[in-house]
């Protein structure tokens, strides 16, 4: 045999062996996929059905409103219709979808076989699988949430004025929030750690810096909602007042923690899809993209500046004008990034030549609805203009042009430019200018007017309207566009569904493009990449000629699974050196168990099943224990393996090293977001009242005292403290070190999360009488229930030292629960500062 | 790329900018000054808008046509620093400034006049303060003079309500708890539609009111006659709804001053008869539409605190609505 | 000035003159909102007649204060974002994988944001002076 055909044969065996180790089960054991591959599609076929049922609501609302005093819907229906639109479109459709779209072509983009938590993404898209049918069928019961997507108390905490629906709005997103944040972790984590090698900071593909930037803000924004959903939950189950001003709550409260997370979510939504253009304009306009850093600066400017507008939201709640002020000139601010964005998009169509597509049709609508969105925001953030607009139909087209501009037609651009890379087959271009026609004018005939009929006057959440004051017939075309609209989003559904089947496979890189999304054959094969590449440039299918060739020849990075692991590469993150060879799990049917038993606890307790919740929720955490036991930090048969090209790399890293230990660490921070939220909390009632702390009857001030905080405070620091001891005595080698700190931390934690809760028990403190003790007890609950996991986490170290799985050598689980530990004690601390400490100044 | 786009925005445009801006209820038909100013603004902020968007329409149709000869990536960097961050910003701070000097206008101290509005589901408590101290409770109708600001005293009883008059100035919430203030000043007389902006349950689209601004001489008469209790005569017809009224337990909700009814769950119904509009402004004031009220309360208001009373018989509720009808 | 921060641009260097701008916008909240609820007369749950309003007093003083200090910040990390980038817009696009362009690249784009969040700053200041009171 020559050489050649040895090295034929070579290539055949390892296309095998990937083959073998990627491959996704038949029959019923393809529910245990966890490869991205599936996982994305799935998620994204979810997401869009939910897109689809929202906007049957949508049209049932157009119909209802089509004509004065209507009586298609009755107005109970009606206001869950409203309601269940709004909150699938944004959580189950706009978040999870830019998730979905992520999970499904940021690996292919990264050179990578997947991303490093496969089965966190498994088990994300069961939460959201079932949190979403849970949320959504609720209304063929006719017990959906009906006060509106987002949900002012006291209409919706007052048992008499909502039903369960409340209870299954606030239980069903939590369950999906929890899966959005586990999400933007682990594409966070993506991002930094698994680029191929030589793809720095500053030439990673623009989308990678919008995931980045979206991430993060996923973990700054959802947390202080799920903070909400806390005490609002607290408060309709419990009667803690958290919002109830006879007992010294404040409504308002929840509009502001609503809104930290709404208004960044709307940026949450458009800036993956500007993304997805960002991706599409260079390959058509034949060039790279002028201002690379500029649309840095956009999406780092508007990831920030969109966390200083929540505000605006609430223009017309009283707030003094000097707060409406700078949340108006935040508002103004963040136009100025979004236009960077726009104009560096027009830039790269100068500095080219552009290429026409249905792509690029869809992104032309998108900039003309998308800039005339933004043109209104501009206008309502200006306050005066807001009490006018706030709460009609201006704000409803406001809403709907921006969302629709900016998010859905450039997704619609984006599915068009994509399609090819996940099925194989390209959409139909003349079936596409037809759905971009329909939807185009449909979308204009159907929201432009709406901005007249708000101005006249037409408040928004009306279920009908009287006739002769000028809203009929502008509402009757808006009706004629909204399904006009609908029609082009069934032709595309068909086409989706029915037509590209019929079509042959897209030829490789079928639209010339740069970027390494584009690198593998179409259909892509289940291992995704045949070897990874080194990177030397922003498009490297346009820079580095040789580069497909020495790809499918297998002679670069991980070209074979000599050991029947998946493996993939993680690098460093500004400069992606390579670090380490991951070995990341495969199939599994435990997240789709977790998701059950986790989720069956949220909606046990929506229900009122407190303890068979609980149970189930145990039941839950030990699965996930499981999961983690025989999926995490597996202990390797070597130190290093080659990896090609003469590389040889660890097969096991811990510390800073690992993408655990960076999991943690982000995730820690979306934590302490939540934290914070709950401390805002406490102050916001400060400044409320005029005497906070609320005296007692003999005129001193409410307080848990100091004794048992002190208390807890010494014992918290005692656990954190043997918990370093125990990573130093491991680290030195002892076992029994080990295992000494680590009891003897578990121990002084739960004295301390006693302490805790003692403090405020003893010194009388009701939760239900005040909105006071109610926040006194649940920051002091929330912290004693971090150190209450702290504990777990300690007792699973435990056992994976006693069973071998954790020494010196093999201490992923110590470095990750250390760093976990050190968030905890600073939880710890600042909330015994805050509720020991606080009463004394007041 | 983006042809038949500016045409078509063009055309659409302009005859919905005659035609859509009068009507009872509409912020660019200001009989205030508030409405004025905000009106303004709103035309001011359309037309730059509007210019604003046909240039960048113009240069993405231009850059996008792809006929142009490529520019070099230095020219093309400039026109991002000039065209998408210089001019946005300048433009955007002209208008902050231009807004936020606006707010203390808007925002300026009443004159005298104060009415206390307090939102329920699904209809507005009433009270008048006059600047020498006379006060009188009313619902779902406001009535102000022209020419000078009325300070509204803004709260709510259950959830949170929002008070809008488009054609008088900016909405402000009722909420729980807390009392807000909103100053308007009418500057033309009328009749004019005010709602509920802000969701608040089942028949949130059922609740509006009617505003009507009168000559400062007029307004007096009126708060005149408002302040004096129902004209109870002996009339034998509307007599018997007045019996009845007490008899089958309106008045344990209602108040009709003059007579025993001193209820304060519902809405104080004293001068109903004189007002412009029933059941929170959704029904033209008619003796039969009180009738029909009294009967089909749910059907008509969904969610509402009052159960239908069509348990009466016919010529009760009618007897009912022709008393009420009556007081003027 | 000669402060010499970090020599090797990353990912905090750049997201420090946004940072800047974060905490600014925030203090600027809360020194009015606790100016006005705690001295400016504006009762949340009492009616109030509302002839007299508290005036911002020192609020003006402290939002100037503290935009100096952001200003101040924001040059500095501009300053060493000049230095990192070390080159002129005739070097763009800094997209050769060398680590001299990531770091030139870094600092472009830490420059930009600078001038974003210096901007941004100056906006957020303006309502303390155009407004005059807490009504």
């Amino acid at each position: 045999m020559s050489t050649d055909e040895q090295d034929k044969a070579l290539r055949r065996e390892q296309e095998e062996r990937l083959s073998r180790v990627w491959h996704t089960p038949p029959g019923w054991r393809y529910w245990s996929a966890v490869n991205n591959s599936e996982v994305g599609r799935w998620y994204t076929a979810t997401a869009f059905a939910f897109f689809l049922f929202a906007g049957v609501l949508g049209l049932l609302m157009r119909a209802q409103l089509s004509v004065p005093e209507n009586t298609l819907l009755p107005a109970g229906l009606y206001n869950q219709v409203f309601t269940l639109h709004g909150t699938a479109m944004m959580f189950l459709f706009a978040v999870p979808i830019f998730e979905a779209v992520a999970i499904l072509i940021l690996p292919t983009m990264l050179a990578a076989r997947d991303l490093p938590f496969p089965r966190l993404s498994a088990f994300g898209y069961w939460c959201f699988l079932i949190g979403g049918v849970f949320v959504c069928g609720s209304i063929f019961f006719n017990a959906a949430p009906d006060g509106g997507w987002f949900m002012y108390p006291p209409l919706t905490t007052d048992p008499k004025l909502s039903g369960i629906g409340a209870d299954i709005w606030l239980l069903g997103l939590s369950f999906i929030e929890v899966a959005s944040i586990a999400a933007a972790v682990e594409l966070i984590v993506g991002v930094l750690k698994c680029r191929p090698p030589g793809m720095r900071i500053n030439t990673m593909p623009l989308y990678c810096w919008y995931v980045l930037i979206v991430g993060g803000m996923i973990l700054f924004a959802f947390p202080p909602l799920i903070a909400g959903d806390i005490l609002f939950e607290l408060e309709r189950l419990a009667g803690w007042p958290f919002f109830d001003p006879a007992r010294g709550g404040d409504p308002l409260l929840w509009q502001h923690l609503f809104w930290i997370f709404g208004h960044p979510e709307v940026y949450i939504v458009f800036l993956p899809s500007i993304a997805l253009l960002a991706m599409m304009v260079p390959t058509f306009a034949r060039r790279p993209i002028v201002g690379y850093s500029w649309i840095v600066l956009a999406a780092v400017g508007t990831g920030f500046l969109s966390f200083g507008l929540w505000v605006h939201h609430m223009f017309t709640t009283g707030l003094p004008a000097i707060s409406l002020g700078f949340f108006s000139a935040a508002s103004e601010a963040v136009a100025i990034p979004t236009g960077v964005q726009i104009f560096v998009f027009v830039a790269t169509m100068l500095a080219g030549r552009v290429v026409f597509s249905t792509p690029m049709l869809f992104a032309a609508g998108s900039l003309g609805i998308f800039v005339f969105g933004g043109l209104t925001g501009v206008m309502v953030a200006i306050a005066p203009f807001d009490w006018q607009a706030h709460d009609t139909y201006f704000v409803v087209a406001h809403l709907h042009y921006v969302l629709i501009g900016g998010m859905l037609m450039p997704l619609l651009a984006g599915a068009y430019y994509y399609v090819p890379l996940v099925m194989g087959r390209k959409l139909s271009d003349r079936l596409g200018r037809w759905v971009f026609w329909l939807m185009f004018c449909g979308f204009n005939i159907g929201f432009m007017p709406m901005h007249f009929t708000g101005l006249r006057g037409m408040p928004r959440r009306v279920f009908t309207y009287p006739g002769g004051i000028g809203w009929d017939w502008l509402n009757l075309i808006s009706t004629v566009g909204a399904f006009i609209f609908a029609s082009g989003l069934v032709l595309f559904t068909w086409d989706v569904l029915v037509g590209l089947r019929r079509r042959p496979y897209a030829p490789r890189n079928p639209w010339n493009a740069g970027t390494l999304e584009w690198l593998g054959p179409l259909p892509a094969p289940e291992y995704g990449v045949r070897s990874v590449p080194a990177i030397a440039s922003r498009y490297p299918l346009w820079d580095q000629p040789d580069l497909m060739r020495d790809v499918d020849e297998g002679r670069c990075y991980l070209p074979d699974a000599e050991e029947g692991q998946r493996e993939t590469m993680v690098t460093s993150v500004l400069d992606s050196h390579p670090v380490q060879c991951l070995r990341v799990p495969g199939n599994s049917f435990l997240p789709m168990i977790c998701a059950v038993l986790v989720g069956a606890s949220f909606i046990g307790t929506a229900f009122h099943f407190y303890w068979s919740s609980l149970v189930v929720g145990i039941a839950g955490m030990f699965a996930i224990m499981a999961w983690l036991w025989q999926g995490t930090a597996v202990i390797p048969e070597k130190d290093e393996k080659p990896v090609g090209l003469g590389l040889s790399l660890p097969l096991y890293v811990s510390g800073t090293k690992s993408v655990g230990w960076w999991a943690m660490f982000i995730t820690l921070f979306g934590d302490m977001t939540a934290f914070a939220s709950l401390v805002f909390s406490y102050f916001y009632f400060w400044t409320i009242h005029e005497v906070f702390p609320p005296r007692w009857p003999d005129g001193t001030p409410q307080g848990p005292g100091l004794l048992w905080p002190a208390l807890a405070f010494c014992l918290l620091a005692g656990a954190w403290g043997a918990m370093l001891w125990a990573r130093a005595r491991n680290a030195a080698g002892s076992a029994t070190g080990l295992r000494l700190g680590l009891a003897g931390a578990a121990l002084l934690a739960l004295g301390s999360a006693s302490a805790m809760l003692w403090a405020p028990w003893q010194a009388g403190l009701t939760p239900t009488e005040h909105a006071y003790p109610a926040s006194v007890w649940v920051l002091l609950g929330w912290a004693a229930a971090h150190l209450a996991l702290g504990v777990v986490m300690q007792g699973y170290c435990l056992a994976r030292s006693l069973g071998g799985k954790l020494t010196a050598r093999w201490d992923i689980d110590i470095h990750n629960v250390v760093l976990y530990w050190h968030f905890a004690a600073v939880t710890g601390v600042v909330t015994l500062a805050v509720v020991a400490l606080f009463p004394l100044l007041a | 790329m983006v042809k038949q786009e500016n045409p078509a925005y063009g055309a659409w445009l302009l005859p919905w900018a005659l035609a859509a801006c009068d009507g009872p209820q509409s912020a660019l038909d200001p009989a205030g000054h508030e409405a004025g100013l905000v009106a303004h603004l709103f035309w001011v902020m359309l037309v730059a808008s509007g210019v604003i968007w046909l240039l960048v329409m113009g240069i993405a149709f231009y850059a996008a046509r792809g006929r142009h000869t490529p520019w070099q990536p230095r020219r093309a960097g400039r026109f991002i620093l000039v065209c998408g961050a210089i001019v946005p910003t300048l433009a955007l701070a002209a208008l902050l400034v231009f807004g936020l000097r606006l707010m203390p206008g808007l925002r300026a101290a009443g004159e005298g006049l104060r009415v206390a509005v307090q939102g329920e589901q699904f209809w507005w408590r009433v009270r008048y303060e006059l600047p020498d101290g006379r006060a009188f409770a009313t619902a779902n109708e406001i009535r102000l003079p022209v020419g000078s600001r009325t300070e509204f005293l803004l709260t709510a009883q259950d959830v949170i309500h929002s008070f809008w008059v488009p054609n008088l100035g900016g909405k402000m919430d009722l909420i729980p708890g807390t009392t807000n203030r909103l100053v308007l000043e009418p500057t033309r007389t009328g009749t004019f539609r005010g709602v509920c902006a802000e969701f608040c349950g089942a028949s949130h689209a059922r609740m509006a009111f009617s505003v009507t601004v009168m000559e400062p001489s007029e307004f007096e008469a009126w708060a005149a006659a408002q302040i004096r209790p129902a004209a109870v005569g002996p009339v034998t017809g509307p007599g018997e709804g007045a019996a009845l009224f007490l008899a089958r337990g309106c008045a344990a909700c209602h108040t009709v001053r003059g007579t025993g009814a001193a209820g304060r769950i519902g809405p104080d119904l004293t001068h109903l008869g004189g007002r412009e509009t029933l059941a929170a402004g959704i029904l033209p004031n008619t003796v039969a539409n009180i009738d029909r009220f009294i009967r089909e309360t749910r059907e008509i208001k969904p969610g509402a605190r009052m159960p239908s009373f069509g348990m009466l018989p016919e010529h009760e509720s009618a007897a009912i609505a022709a008393w009420l009808g009556s007081l003027r | 000035m000669v402060l010499r921060l970090r020599e090797r641009a990353d990912l905090w260097t750049l997201l420090m003159p946004p940072t800047v701008w974060a905490l600014h916008f925030l203090y600027c909240y809360v020194v009015a909102a606790i100016h006005c609820a705690k001295l400016g007369g504006i009762s949340l749950t009492e009616p109030n007649a509302g002839q007299s309003f508290a005036p911002l007093g020192e609020v003006r003083l402290l939002v100037a204060a503290g935009t100096l200090v952001a200003w101040a910040l924001i040059v500095i990390g501009a300053r060493q974002a000049w230095r990192h980038w070390g080159s002129s817009l005739e070097d763009l696009p800094h997209d050769a994988a060398t680590p001299e362009d990531r770091q030139s690249f870094l600092g472009f784009a830490t420059l930009l944001l600078s001038g974003l969040s210096f901007v941004s700053v100056l906006f957020i200041a303006l309502p303390a002076f155009l407004i005059q009171d807490c009504r």
